[in-house]
């Protein structure tokens, strides 16, 4: 198990899905933070302790993809998971590229989102499929 | 007489005989003289001169006087006088002349001698005035010369010269103008009685002047008794053979007395020879001037009578013309022509008659009806104008030509005199054939054989002809128009596949065609039953009784249209219960004074059928196209469904964990189930949606709030939207925006028009890619904008852009728009594509409101 300590923070426009996240990750012991937009994630203050990252690629505005490259280019290198209802090569083959730790196409199973946060915490990259 | 000839051969010819008659009168002349005088008793030369400056053109005059002068010369020397009086009494002879026929010619005709006025003149000037002023000269020449007593010098040649221009000229000119007709023309008796009537003066004459009546006791005293016998004679000639008779009765008579008194015969025997041939002068002179009088009188009035007479003839001949053109059918025109023709021809001896068609515009000309005198030279008619300018135009000014020799016809008529010697034409009267404004052609009268004058009163009186015939033409022509128009009309009914039937006021069928015919045969067609003489409106009854519902319908349109309230009406209808085909009729008012309609039957089920073969083909054409847009629309409609099923996913196995917890928490399980159904519930919406768009079928009058529409269509690409990186924009009116149509066509427009939008901003900044929806309630209707902010319509593309198959997308079919149009069209709306102020396009619909009732 990992240390529970941990934050997870969701972002996803979609409500349903924001929700269904933080009651899995939270039913496994995390600390959850969901945001519905990447400007609303960017107005909190930075999170103290480790934290992954959970994105959803395409959002009203700006995507996940482009969050990243924010908080990377504002020096934030923090582990990443994507999450996408449209999983076309060309977008993961970028976001592995940028550093992403993995990438899931909606919907998946709970184990392999698990995986992936824990994965993304211990620092460890999953070989991309 | 000579007009043959070349006139200057004429001329001279002219000229010859005049020296020759002025030679042999003055021979005669010579021989006529009792002295003391040297003048003659009879002196022709004067009245021989007189009478050719009557007949000849004053021009020439020069020319016969001096043509004379050779035979005055060599009768003259002959009898040994001097030269110098030879030449004055020339000079008096001459001026004897040129005053008779100079005050003759200026006052009257010079060549007539057939009326008062006419004789008149002649007697005042050739017979009195000329011969006492000459005389005057001549006295004085003579007595200077020859020493003789000056007024017994005048008054011998005074009478002598009265009675020779009396004798003389009359009888000259007389048989130079009328001589050849009367000598060709004349009947066998009335060469007889001329005959008869020339000796009897020389009988009595050499009778009563002779020496047997001589011996008769008391003759001799009374010498009035003697010319009592001629008086008869001189009568008959006056009555019967008029001017020229009496003149040439006088002149024999004159001849007989003085041959009588030269011997000392005759009823002045008592006297010298000179006074009783002076008596005897005398005497002739006025008796001969009043019987000359008398025959122009009687003349005069033969001719008015014969006048009136030709009058009444034609006067019969114009109303039997005229009779003969009314009520005539086209075929009975041309016979009329024929004959009247003919008759006409007959009436005026003109050698050839000929009615022509003429066109202001072409030269040509058509020889409608001709007739030729028999046994006239046959000179074709004219085919064409061209060689009668003049003519042409004078035709065109509706102005009548009368040529009576060619050589009259007029300076700048030159083409057209060419154009008559060379055909021969010696005489011609053409007039203009004027109907109903127009001048249809002419008739033209010709004459090959002889010159004929054409008085004006003639003139008149044909032209009367010419109008007849004119109304004639103008009737044949609208015959053979009104003919033509028939056969045109039963054609083009005949050829007609629609069964057509004319109506009279009262609804009852006047005239129907085959195709009719055949209808009335039919079953499925009401109201073709309907046969001639019967009334269709009865007809079209009966079937709505037999309960053909439309016909009853039809029955008030069609008595609408009889009573003029309906201008016309076109009606669809079905063969009835289990018949497959269908009908039009529609009626058409008769606009005439007599009312009336035209009904027309069309079989349309072919057109019928191919409107529900397209009808289907549009709908299954739709129903590719929905599925094709979704086809497009898969990557964020699995986007749509991937939402709620992630949501459902990681919920369920949130709460499978929740579950294995202990205690379970169920107050977070309760949560998680709810937000399951409603993910549930939203991915039932997509799919429902989406079998809609899939559905199949009828289409559907419903009422529909177009709002509702735009929303459901917005939820629909909002997916695709989001993966384009559009924003899409509904500003809806306040209210419901409610029309009557097909909902799932509706949705089809909107998202054909969303989908074009979004598709237009492809290559745009990211940032600006916005599609807004407005819908606007306007007068009667909802108007919905889409706008874009892409770059726009090419210029031009406006009207081609609803087109089927026009694109710009390499891989677009072009049907998009095309079907949005037709949707928007089959909701009784329009739609319009412009470009914005700013940037981009909008695409701009109406469609009429639903009523307000509710169903």
């Amino acid at each position: 198990m990992t240390e529970p300590a941990a934050t997870i923070v969701v972002v996803d426009d979609d409500a349903s899905v924001r929700r269904g996240l933080e009651r899995l990750l939270r039913a496994v012991g995390y600390l959850v933070e969901t945001y519905e937009s990447a400007a609303q994630f960017l107005a909190r203050a930075p999170i103290a302790g480790p934290c992954c990252l959970v994105l959803d690629v395409r959002m009203p505005g700006q995507g996940g993809l482009e969050l990243y490259q924010t908080l990377t280019a504002g020096g934030r290198h923090l582990p990443v998971v994507f999450i996408t209802g449209h999983g076309d090569i060309p977008t993961v083959v970028r976001a592995m590229r940028a550093g992403a730790v993995d990438f899931l196409t909606k919907p998946f199973d709970d184990q392999e989102l698990l995986d992936a946060v824990d994965q993304a915490l211990s620092g460890k990259r999953r070989s991309s499929q | 007489m000579a007009s043959g000839l070349n006139p200057r051969l004429r001329i001279a010819a002219t000229a010859a005989l005049v020296c020759a008659a002025y030679l042999v009168g003055a021979k005669i002349g010579e021989q006529l003289r009792f002295l003391p005088v040297t003048t003659s008793v009879l002196w022709p030369p004067n009245a021989i001169l007189t009478a050719t400056l009557l007949l000849a053109p004053a021009r020439r005059w020069w020319v016969y006087l001096l043509a004379a002068f050779p035979a005055h010369l060599i009768v003259q020397l002959g009898v040994t006088r001097p030269t110098s009086l030879v030449l004055a009494l020339f000079v008096t002879n001459c001026s004897e002349a040129l005053l008779a026929a100079g005050g003759v010619r200026w006052f009257g005709d010079g060549r007539r001698f057939d009326t008062l006025r006419d004789v008149a003149i002649f007697v005042a000037y050739a017979v009195i005035a000329a011969p006492f002023l000459s005389s005057f000269a001549d006295a004085g020449v003579v007595s200077t010369f020859n020493d003789e007593p000056y007024w017994l010098v005048w008054r011998t040649r005074f009478f002598a010269n009265t009675l020779t221009e009396l004798t003389l000229v009359p009888a000259i000119v007389m048989a130079v103008t009328r001589g050849w007709p009367w000598m060709r023309d004349a009947a066998p008796r009335r060469r007889l009685e001329a005959a008869l009537l020339a000796a009897a003066p020389l009988v009595i004459g050499a009778t009563v002047f002779g020496q047997p009546f001589e011996r008769l006791e008391g003759l001799r005293e009374s010498p009035g008794t003697q010319l009592a016998f001629l008086l008869p004679v001189l009568l008959w000639a006056a009555v019967r053979f008029g001017p020229g008779g009496i003149s040439l009765t006088l002149l024999t008579t004159t001849l007989v007395a003085v041959w009588a008194g030269a011997r000392a015969h005759g009823p002045f025997a008592g006297m010298p020879p000179a006074e009783s041939v002076l008596a005897f002068q005398i005497f002739l002179s006025v008796v001969g001037i009043p019987l000359l009088c008398l025959a122009a009188v009687i003349e005069e009035r033969r001719r008015a009578q014969e006048a009136l007479a030709e009058r009444l003839r034609f006067e019969e001949l114009l109303s039997r013309l005229s009779g003969s053109f009314v009520h005539l059918s086209v075929s009975g025109t041309d016979a009329a022509f024929a004959t009247s023709l003919r008759e006409l021809g007959l009436f005026l001896g003109v050698d050839r008659l000929v009615v022509y068609r003429l066109s202001r515009d072409s030269d040509e000309v058509l020889s409608a009806y001709s007739w030729i005198r028999p046994g006239a030279v046959v000179v074709p008619p004219l085919a064409t104008i061209e060689g009668f300018p003049w003519m042409h135009a004078q035709l065109f000014a509706e102005r009548p030509i009368a040529i009576a020799r060619v050589e009259d016809a007029p300076a700048h008529a030159a083409r057209d005199v060419e154009t008559m010697r060379t055909r021969g034409v010696r005489s011609t009267l053409v007039l203009p054939l004027v109907a109903g404004g127009g001048v249809l052609g002419c008739l033209s009268f010709v004459m090959f054989t002889a010159e004929r004058a054409w008085p004006d009163e003639l003139v008149q009186r044909l032209r009367l002809v010419a109008e007849v015939f004119a109304r004639a033409l103008a009737q044949k022509d609208a015959d053979e128009a009104i003919r033509a128009s028939e056969t045109l009309k039963s054609a083009i009914l005949a050829s007609l596949t629609s069964g057509v039937a004319v109506l009279d006021r009262a609804g009852r069928v006047v005239a129907v065609n085959t195709s009719w015919t055949r209808f009335a045969e039919e079953p499925a067609a009401w109201g073709g039953q309907a046969r001639l003489g019967a009334s269709y409106v009865e007809s079209c009854r009966r079937a709505g009784v037999a309960g053909r519902g439309q016909a009853s319908e039809a029955v008030e349109l069609i008595e609408a249209v009889l009573k003029g309230l309906l201008p016309t009406f076109t009606l669809e209808y079905g063969g009835g219960e289990a018949v497959a085909r269908w009908f039009t009729i529609s009626v058409v008012p008769l606009t005439g004074p007599e009312g009336g309609a035209v009904v027309a039957h069309a079989e349309t089920t072919e057109i019928k059928r191919a409107e529900i073969e397209a009808q289907r083909v549009r709908q299954e054409l739709a129903h590719s196209a929905r599925v094709s847009t979704i086809g497009e629309l898969t990557a964020s409609l699995a986007h749509e469904l991937n939402q709620p099923l992630t949501g459902i996913m990681a919920n369920a196995q949130a709460a499978q964990r929740f579950l294995d917890a202990t205690p379970p928490d169920y107050s977070e399980i309760r949560g998680i189930l709810s937000d399951i159904v409603d993910d549930d519930k939203r991915a039932a919406e997509v799919i429902h949606r989406l079998r809609e768009l899939m559905r199949k079928g009828e289409t559907e009058s419903v009422r529909v709030d177009v709002n509702d529409v735009v929303r459901g269509v917005a939820k629909l690409v909002s997916s695709d939207a989001l993966i384009r990186s559009v924003s899409v924009v509904s500003d809806l009116a306040a209210g419901p925006v409610t029309v009557l149509g097909d909902r799932v066509q509706l949705q089809q427009l909107l998202l054909n028009l969303l989908l074009n939008a979004m598709e237009a901003m492809h290559d745009g900044a990211a940032a600006e890619r916005t599609v807004v929806v407005r819908t606007r309630p306007a007068d009667r209707a909802v108007e919905v904008f889409v706008e874009d902010t892409g770059p726009g319509l090419a210029p031009g593309a406006e009207s081609l852009i609803f087109e089927p198959f026009y694109t710009t997308k390499p891989s677009g079919m072009g049907m998009g728009l095309s079907i949005a149009r037709s949707i928007v069209r089959a909701h009784g709306g329009a739609i319009w594509a412009r470009n914005n102020p700013t940037r981009g396009a909008t695409f701009h619909f109406a469609l009429p409101l639903a009523g307000r009732t509710v169903p």
